[in-house]
């Protein structure tokens, strides 16, 4: 039987052979080759409610498939996800968009890599002045609508770019990436986003004595020395706050090294005492000062001569504003503005003196000095802003990353503040006396400075979302503590107009899928294979009669009795 | 579409054999015994060379390729032969005709291979969003693999339970059943030493696995003819 059938059987199974190795290509052509899912961090834009409306946005979870800027016109996008880089953003159409309300899977945007505390480290940033504005209006869109899908932010890296790279030419040859046309997909499984349950503000502050001597009946007076350590901004988990207020942090901390070295020795001790405080809450109106100027005893806060708070110095050329709301002609104020204007002239740079009035009734707080104002405490602010703040910025956002912050600037600033304190302290106005000189051993250390400012700019600090016994907080804590006599940490609760959402960063895993499409055919080439292989074993072990009796059941009854 | 997905890979991988029973007279004379008694012992062969590897290979740290270690992968491939010879020779099987019987012995024998090397990755992997093409690829080594043990088991008939051969054809019959047994150390070897990707070796396996088939098809007619 073998032998008869042999010439037949081999050109069928030649002919099988054939048509495989054509499926094959055909299938081949259809879905390119892949390669393995990605997996990114990705850090999802802030959710918040202000006075009971909600803002940021208010999903987390996503799966859908991926589309750049180039998509088709009039294409579909509420099951899709728009993934955009920085550098082809356009403001415009991203207001536009959210402004109209259209439906959206959810929005990527990719962050070039140099801003990413991580990985960016040192690199230089080309273009700083542009980014800087562009990200900062991104910011304060974002922040201040109500976006229904999900936004996350992330960095550049390669795998990323080259699969951007092939949506974009997906995107340009007219096949947008859906359920039936395969492409990719970009998952993030995360829950629901759940409220932050009484979030808490830490305030730390440290109290170095001053010298009492015998004749003394009285408290001695006390300088106290603020700056808000949190920040806040559109992506929690990227708000690290270099200059807002990171470099007010690093100044506090030098100059408190300094005093402390001062203080150390009774002969150089002054009759002042010295209070720091690392304030929390600074972003929600300085709330967190204000609480803790209330826990403050009555005599305590009368002793108070006056307060100088920190607020961004990090960036600043030539010139630093002394902010205040008392008139520029009360006594304090003028003196507070002479010592520091001496020290600024020696020192080759300018400070200026802006005015505000505080209005009682109003609830927004621009400035920390305004919490001391409202206590009949005498307070300025020294910084770098000329123009006051809105609420919710220059608190930290994606811009304010550590190589938008000049340590040299920072160095100037502790010199000013510590040398006009001195003076003060040890009754030395209008001597040019210079206490902490460079190369003496009371010189301001930049190495110290630096270190810190490194360590701020690796630590996301956005309140709400640190917890009580937070690792940073206790540093920050401790590193006081070694400064100064005493250090006391108050815990108060975020309440007033904020309520947070949780889920700041998660893991986008990103996958290549084939299409429905391509699954049909091949189970319909699957089948075609089966049924080729079926007839070709029949036909060759049993003969063509037998695949054809298998078809057709009466006839074959007859032949039999036939 | 991931069930889809892994469902196709399974027929693509598992079809070829049930297709293979059903189509020829394997099915008209009831020979499933058979194969599932060649599959067991598939099993326990196995069994046995996992055992063997464990003691005599070590761990190495890059995906190179070791002479040494292949030459002993090798020759533990052989029990795989040795395996064979017990389900042909030792086992009891009902009248079958020995045409039937190496085939319902080699499919039995694919289809255990299939099931143990193959099962869990596919369960496993092509059950996930990701797409890839490891999976085909799988199954149609699959086919291969079964062309190859039927094709193996057929020269061991022809070996051990085929008393007169004509004598020209008895060295290469030899020769045939080595280079089939050879098959998984030259595969590796193409993977690993050359650094043959994925599809090529599988295409390399289908082009040899049917040429072997055709091969012993030419040896078992002609030494079928004397008979």
């Amino acid at each position: 039987m073998a032998n008869s059938k042999k010439p037949g059987g081999l050109r069928e199974m030649l002919e099988s052979m054939y048509s495989v190795i054509a499926l094959l290509f055909i299938l081949v052509a259809c879905v390119e080759l892949c390669d393995a899912a990605a997996a990114v961090d990705v850090y999802r834009l802030i959710q918040y409610d202000m006075s009971g409306s909600p803002f940021g946005s208010r999903f987390a979870a996503l799966n859908h498939h991926a589309a750049s800027l180039h998509f088709p016109p009039g294409v579909d996008l509420s099951r899709t996800v728009l993934i955009i880089p920085l550098r082809e953003l356009n403001i415009t159409f991203v207001r536009e968009y959210i402004n109209q309300k259209n439906p959206l899977g959810g929005l990527l945007v990719l962050l070039p890599e140099v801003l990413s505390f991580k990985t960016g480290g040192n690199k230089q940033v080309h273009e700083k002045e542009k980014m800087k504005i562009l990200l900062a209006e991104l910011e304060r869109l974002l922040v201040h609508s109500n976006i229904p899908y999900p936004v996350y932010f992330f960095f550049e890296n390669d795998e990323i770019d080259t699969v951007l790279a092939d949506i974009k030419k997906n995107d340009l040859m007219g096949q947008p990436a859906t359920a039936t046309t395969g492409g990719y997909k970009f998952v993030i499984p995360t829950a629901e986003p759940k409220k932050v349950a009484s979030p808490t503000m830490t305030n730390i502050q440290g109290w170095l004595s001053g010298l009492k001597t015998d004749g003394d009946a009285n408290q001695l007076p006390t300088i106290a020395i603020v700056a808000s350590y949190d920040t806040f901004g559109a992506a929690p988990a990227l708000s690290v706050g270099s200059d807002s207020n990171g470099s007010g942090i690093v100044a506090l901390l030098e100059i408190a090294r300094l005093f402390s070295l001062l203080y150390s020795n009774p002969k150089t001790r002054g009759r002042y005492n010295l209070l720091f405080g690392l304030t929390s809450g600074g972003p929600y109106n300085y709330n967190g000062t204000q609480k803790w100027l209330r826990s403050f005893d009555q005599r305590l806060r009368e002793s108070i001569d006056y307060a100088i708070c920190l607020n961004s110095i990090g960036s600043w050329d030539n010139e630093l504003w002394i902010h205040v709301s008392k008139p520029p002609e009360n006594a304090y104020i003028k003196q507070i503005f002479e010592g520091l204007s001496n020290v600024a002239e020696e020192l080759d740079l300018k400070v200026g003196l802006k005015h505000k009035k505080i209005n009682i009734s109003n609830p927004r707080v621009a400035w920390e000095h305004e919490q001391f104002s409202r206590l009949r405490v005498t307070a300025a602010t020294l910084s770098e802003l000329s123009v006051t703040p809105e609420l919710l910025e220059s608190t930290g956002g994606l811009f304010d990353t550590r190589q938008y912050v000049n340590e040299t600037a920072i160095v100037r600033g502790v010199k000013l503040v510590a040398e006009s304190l001195a003076r003060h302290i040890y009754g030395h106005q209008g001597k040019n006396i210079q206490i902490f000189a460079d190369e003496s051993s009371l010189a301001v250390n930049p190495a110290y400075i630096r270190s810190w400012l490194d360590v701020l700019s690796q630590t996301p600090r956005v309140a709400p979302f640190l917890s009580k016994d937070d690792p940073f907080v206790m540093a920050l804590k401790k590193e006081l503590a070694g400064h100064v006599d005493e250090v006391n940490v108050q815990h108060e609760t975020l309440e007033g107009i904020f309520t947070f959402y949780d889920s700041t960063s998660a893991r986008l895993n990103i996958y290549q899928v084939a299409s429905v499409t391509f699954d049909l055919l091949l189970l319909l080439v699957l089948g075609f294979y089966l049924i080729v292989l079926f007839s070709f074993l029949v036909i060759t072990t049993r003969g063509l009669d037998d695949l054809i009796s298998l078809f057709r059941r009466p006839p074959s009854r007859k032949l039999k009795t036939a | 579409m991931t069930m889809f997905h892994f469902f196709n890979c399974a027929i693509l991988t598992f079809g070829p054999h049930a297709v293979y029973y059903s189509a020829t007279p394997l099915s008209e004379y009831d020979t499933l015994g058979t194969s599932v008694k060649a599959a067991l012992v598939y099993l326990g062969t196995a069994l046995v060379k996992l055992v063997c590897l464990a003691t005599v290979l070590k761990v190495s740290e890059n995906d190179g390729f070791d002479p040494y270690q292949e030459l002993l992968k090798a020759v533990i491939g052989f029990i795989d032969v040795a395996g064979l010879y017990f389900a042909l020779t030792q086992l009891i099987h009902r009248n079958i005709s020995q045409n039937h019987k190496f085939q319902a012995v080699g499919l039995g024998w694919a289809f255990a291979d299939s099931v143990l090397h193959r099962l869990a990755p596919l369960w496993v992997g092509a059950r996930g969003l990701e797409f890839t093409w490891d999976f085909i690829l799988q199954g149609l080594e699959a086919n291969a693999n079964l062309v190859l043990s039927i094709s193996l088991a057929a020269l061991g008939s022809l070996m051990w339970l085929r008393k007169n051969k004509p004598k020209t054809l008895i060295p290469i019959i030899y020769t045939c059943a080595g280079i089939v047994a050879t098959m998984p150390s030259i595969t590796s070897y193409l993977r690993r030493g050359l650094g043959w990707d994925f599809p090529k070796v599988v295409v390399f396996e289908l082009f040899t696995s049917l040429s072997m088939a055709f091969i012993s098809w030419q040896l078992f007619s002609a030494c079928q003819r004397p008979s």
